[in-house]
C-alpha cells in the first residue's frame, strides 16, 4: 500500500473517530447541544435548508458575488501590477497605497462599502474584489520585478527582442506567480463575499449566519460553517487541478503526511 | 573571429576592474582566457557578448548578428518550457517555422543522446543532462562562435569529461571559433589552441599568452600523455600562483601601513 494511501486511512479514521466522539458526547449530555448540536441534526438542519429551497438563493448569492469578485480582481491587479511594474511612475502612485492595503485586515472595509454601494450585491463584490486586488497586484508585480535575469540574458542572447522576452519570459513568469496565488484569492473572494453578507444584505450565506447568530441558532450556525467551508474545498480543489495543470513544469514538491 | 581591443571596463566610476585588454581569437581556433576569481574573466565576455557597456576600447565579432552561441555557468533553460522547446527557442527566435523548428531540435536531441528526454521540463532533468541540453540549444544554431563561460564547472568528473569530449569534437568537425572563459587549467590546455593568462583584478590585463602545441583531432583523455602538457601546465600554475603571492604580499604591507 502507497504511503498517501495509508495517510488518507489515517486521516479518515482520525475524522471519524472525532464525529463519532462529538455525537456520542451529545447523546449521554456531556455536551449542551443549545451551544454544540450533534452531528446527526447538523446533518437534518442541512438536508432542511436544501429541502425547503430556499438556501438555492443565498448560496447563488454568495457564489456570484465571489466568482465577480475573483475574475474582476483578476483582471483589475493583472492591469495594474502590469502597468506598475513597466511604469515607474505608476508604480510610485500605485505601490504606497498597495502597501498600505495590505497591511490592513481590508474586511474593514465592509461598512463603508455598504455606506457607498447599499446593501445590495455591488456592497460583496466591491469587498471580494479589493481583496483580490491587493493580492494578484502584488503577484504580478513581483513576478515581474523578480524575473530571473538568467532567464533574460538567456533569450537576448538567443536574439530574443522584447516581444520575444514578453511572450517567452516575462508572461509566463507572472503566470506561474498568479497561478500559485489562485487558491489564496478564491478564499479571499469568499471571505469577502461573506463578510459583506454579514455586515449588510438580505440574502446569501453570510446573511444567513448573521441571522442564525442573531437568533441563537448553534445548529444553523453550525450547518452554514459546514456549507461554506465544503464550496470553498470544491472551488479550492479545482484551483489547485489548474495550478497544477499549468505549472507541472515546476519541480515536484514532497506531500507532507 | 573575435578581436578585443583596448577593452576597459569599470563598475564605480574610476576604478576599472580591466584595463586595456586585447587580443584575437582568428576563425576556427579555439582560445581559453584563465584568471583568478574576480580578475574579470565574465565581464570580458559579458562585453563580448553585448550584456555590458565596455568603458574603453572595441569589441568585434565577426557575424554577430546570427551565428553566435553562448554557453554561459548556469544552464538557464526556460523551466516553463519542455526540452524540446528549449532546444529550438533559438531556431524559433529566428524565425524559423515550428515544424522545422523542433524537427532539427530533435536532431540535435538525437546526436546528444537526449531524445527521450524531448517532452520532460528542466526541472525533471539531472545537472548533466540539463547542461547537454543547453549545449544542443547553443549548437542547433550552427553557431560559426561560441562564446563559454565555465559551462561545466558545477558537473562532476565523469560527466564533465564526455560532455567536453563531445563538444570539441563538433567543435572541430565544424571548424567553430571558441572563447572559453575558465579557472580550470588543465581544462583550457586539452582543450585551446591558445591560452591567456589575465593578471589579477582591479585594473587586470594580459600578462602571458601561450600556444598549446598538442595536434588535433584530440582525445581529452589523450591530451594529458602529451609531452607539451605538464611543462605548460606548471607555467601556468606559475604565473597564477606567482601572482597570488605577489598579491598577498602587497596586501600585508598596505595593512601595516595602515596600522602603523
Amino acid at each position: 500500500m502507497t504511503s498517501s494511501r495509508i495517510a488518507s486511512i489515517r486521516k479518515f479514521i482520525v475524522f471519524t473517530s472525532i464525529i463519532l466522539f462529538w455525537e456520542f458526547a451529545s447523546r449521554i449530555g456531556w455536551i449542551n447541544p443549545f451551544y454544540m448540536p450533534s452531528p446527526l441534526q447538523v446533518v437534518k438542519v442541512i438536508i432542511e435548508l436544501f429541502q425547503d429551497g430556499e438556501i438555492w438563493k443565498h448560496l447563488s448569492a454568495t457564489f456570484f458575488a465571489a466568482i465577480v469578485g475573483i475574475i474582476g480582481g483578476l483582471a483589475i491587479g493583472i492591469f495594474l501590477g502590469f502597468a506598475s511594474a513597466l511604469t515607474p511612475i505608476i508604480a510610485e502612485l500605485l505601490e504606497p497605497i498597495m502597501i498600505m492595503l495590505n497591511a490592513i485586515p481590508r474586511v474593514i472595509l465592509a461598512p463603508l462599502f455598504v455606506i457607498w454601494f447599499g446593501i445590495g450585491i455591488e456592497s460583496k463584490i466591491a469587498l471580494s474584489l479589493i481583496l483580490v486586488v491587493v493580492l494578484v497586484f502584488f503577484a504580478v508585480y513581483n513576478g515581474i520585478k523578480d524575473v530571473d535575469q538568467r532567464l533574460i540574458e538567456r533569450v537576448q542572447t538567443l536574439g530574443g527582442g522584447k516581444w520575444i522576452l514578453l511572450k517567452e519570459v516575462y508572461i509566463p513568469s507572472v503566470t506561474a506567480w498568479i497561478i500559485g496565488n489562485l487558491k489564496v484569492a478564491v478564499g479571499f473572494a469568499f471571505t469577502g463575499a461573506v463578510v459583506g453578507e454579514f455586515v449588510g444584505s438580505s440574502k446569501g450565506l453570510g446573511y444567513l449566519l448573521q441571522f442564525a447568530q442573531s437568533t441563537y441558532n448553534a445548529a444553523l450556525t453550525i450547518s452554514l460553517i459546514i456549507l461554506i467551508m465544503a464550496f470553498v474545498m470544491v472551488l479550492f480543489s479545482g484551483a489547485e487541478r489548474i495550478e497544477n495543470h499549468l505549472l507541472r513544469w515546476r519541480p515536484q514538491k514532497k506531500a507532507i503526511h | 573571429m573575435i578581436k578585443v581591443e583596448n577593452l576597459s571596463l569599470e563598475y564605480d566610476k574610476g576604478n576599472p576592474i580591466l584595463e586595456n585588454v586585447s587580443f584575437t581569437v582568428q576563425a576556427g581556433q579555439f582560445v581559453s582566457l584563465i584568471g583568478q576569481s574576480g580578475s574579470g574573466k565574465t565581464s570580458i565576455l559579458r562585453a563580448i557578448a553585448g550584456l555590458q557597456q565596455p568603458s574603453q576600447g572595441k569589441v568585434t565579432v565577426e557575424d554577430l548578428s546570427s551565428r553566435v552561441g553562448f554557453l554561459f555557468q548556469d544552464d538557464a533553460l526556460l523551466p516553463w518550457r519542455t526540452v524540446r522547446q528549449n532546444v529550438s527557442l533559438g531556431l524559433r527566435i529566428q524565425g524559423e517555422k515550428l515544424d522545422s523548428a523542433n524537427k532539427k531540435a530533435d536532431d540535435w536531441l538525437e546526436k546528444l543522446s537526449l531524445f527521450e528526454l524531448g517532452d520532460r521540463y528542466p526541472s525533471q532533468l539531472s545537472g548533466g543532462q540539463r547542461k547537454r541540453v543547453a549545449i544542443a540549444q547553443v549548437l542547433a544554431l550552427h553557431p560559426k562562435v561560441i562564446l563559454m563561460d565555465e559551462p561545466f564547472a558545477s558537473l562532476d568528473a565523469i560527466v564533465r569529461t564526455r560532455i567536453t569530449q563531445e563538444l570539441i569534437e563538433w567543435v572541430e568537425q565544424e571548424q567553430i571559433t571558441v572563447l572559453l572563459i575558465t579557472h580550470d587549467l588543465e581544462e583550457a590546455i586539452s582543450l585551446s589552441d591558445a591560452v591567456h593568462v589575465l593578471s589579477p583584478g582591479p585594473k587586470a590585463y594580459i600578462k602571458a599568452s601561450h600556444q598549446v602545441n598538442i595536434p588535433r583531432p584530440r582525445d581529452i583523455l589523450d591530451t594529458r600523455n602529451s609531452s607539451n602538457f605538464a611543462p605548460l601546465l606548471k607555467t601556468l600554475w606559475n604565473e597564477l600562483v606567482g601572482e597570488r603571492k605577489k598579491e598577498n604580499i602587497i596586501k600585508f604591507g598596505n595593512e601595516k601601513k595602515i596600522k602603523a
